[in-house]
């Protein structure tokens, strides 16, 4: 049962990625969503951003994926954090996402969230 | 028990599907929420495992709520289930099984419908219709159906605006 090991990844909002955040760990498994606003062919590594926040992404595992500043991207991954402190994405899947609507992204995530919180609740009363 | 929802394909996230509690009652049926009793699931995530072998295509649906296995079978040419089928049905079968599975792919977003079944104590879909969504937004619809229906018609509705 292979799958039964691979975690989801929970996801979340740029803006939810910082130090003290519960998020914010090493080896937390993350879905990220955001503009490709730079990327390094030699490194292969991207840097994707929504609104003022940003978040390294270590491609090199991503082979059938093409990348393309000013589009928006998603991937599914593990949140490594290195020695300064410093979180990089390690996705696993990765995937263009251009036309998503972000506003509507954002304020679903909350929701499924209340509403995964709230059956969770109803649960432990029943 | 509700069984009006038996043969539905009811629209879960993986979280729920990975809740269901066999029913006392009906053989190859769970209970949904305390009351609801279902067989058949429906489910959108991104593909993040495949693993192909001769008789079926196992694949893993992550929807953010967590990670299902689903199984596409690939052997009706050889099975002997399928041998009461009308031969041109099971050819039929077997061209549209393994034209979704070349769809399935590491980083795609499936739509995915079957039964559900319990293998080795963890939840999992007999798949019977794959589709890879073109739509960005697909998984963002299927996740606000899950809740809309999650208050309304699978549960007592919650207390959340």
């Amino acid at each position: 049962m292979a799958n039964s090991q691979i975690e989801a990844g929970a996801p979340i909002n740029l803006q939810e990625l910082y130090p003290s955040s519960p998020f914010y760990k090493e080896a937390v498994s993350l879905r990220v969503t955001g503009t490709l606003k730079g990327y390094s062919i030699e490194t292969a590594i991207g840097v994707i951003e929504d609104g003022d926040k940003s978040l390294r992404i270590d491609t090199q595992h991503l082979r059938d994926v093409s990348f393309r500043v000013g589009s928006i991207y998603q991937f599914i991954g593990e949140l490594h954090i290195d020695p300064n402190n410093e979180a990089i994405l390690q996705p696993r899947t990765g995937r263009n996402v251009d036309g998503i609507d972000m506003n509507l992204y954002r304020k679903t995530i909350e929701l499924l969230r209340k509403f995964l919180e709230v059956e969770d609740n109803r649960n432990m009363v029943e | 028990m509700d069984r009006a929802l038996l043969n539905t394909h009811a629209k879960l996230v993986a979280r729920d599907i990975h809740r269901l509690t066999q029913s006392p009652t009906e053989a190859n049926s769970f209970i949904l929420g305390g009351h609801a009793c279902i067989s058949r699931v429906e489910t959108v995530g991104t593909i993040v495992s495949r693993d192909m072998t001769p008789k079926f295509l196992k694949f893993g649906v992550d929807d953010g709520t967590g990670c299902v296995t689903c199984l596409l079978w690939l052997n009706q040419l050889t099975s002997s289930y399928f041998s009461r089928f009308d031969p041109s049905t099971v050819l039929l079968l077997a061209s549209t099984a393994r034209k979704q599975a070349a769809e399935i792919r590491i980083g795609a977003v499936a739509r995915v419908r079957g039964r559900v079944g319990s293998y080795r104590g963890a939840m999992q879909i007999s798949a019977t219709v794959v589709v890879v969504e073109r739509d960005p937004n697909a998984e963002i619809l299927h996740w606000l159906e899950c809740v809309r229906l999650g208050r309304s018609c699978f549960r007592i509705k919650s207390q959340i605006s």
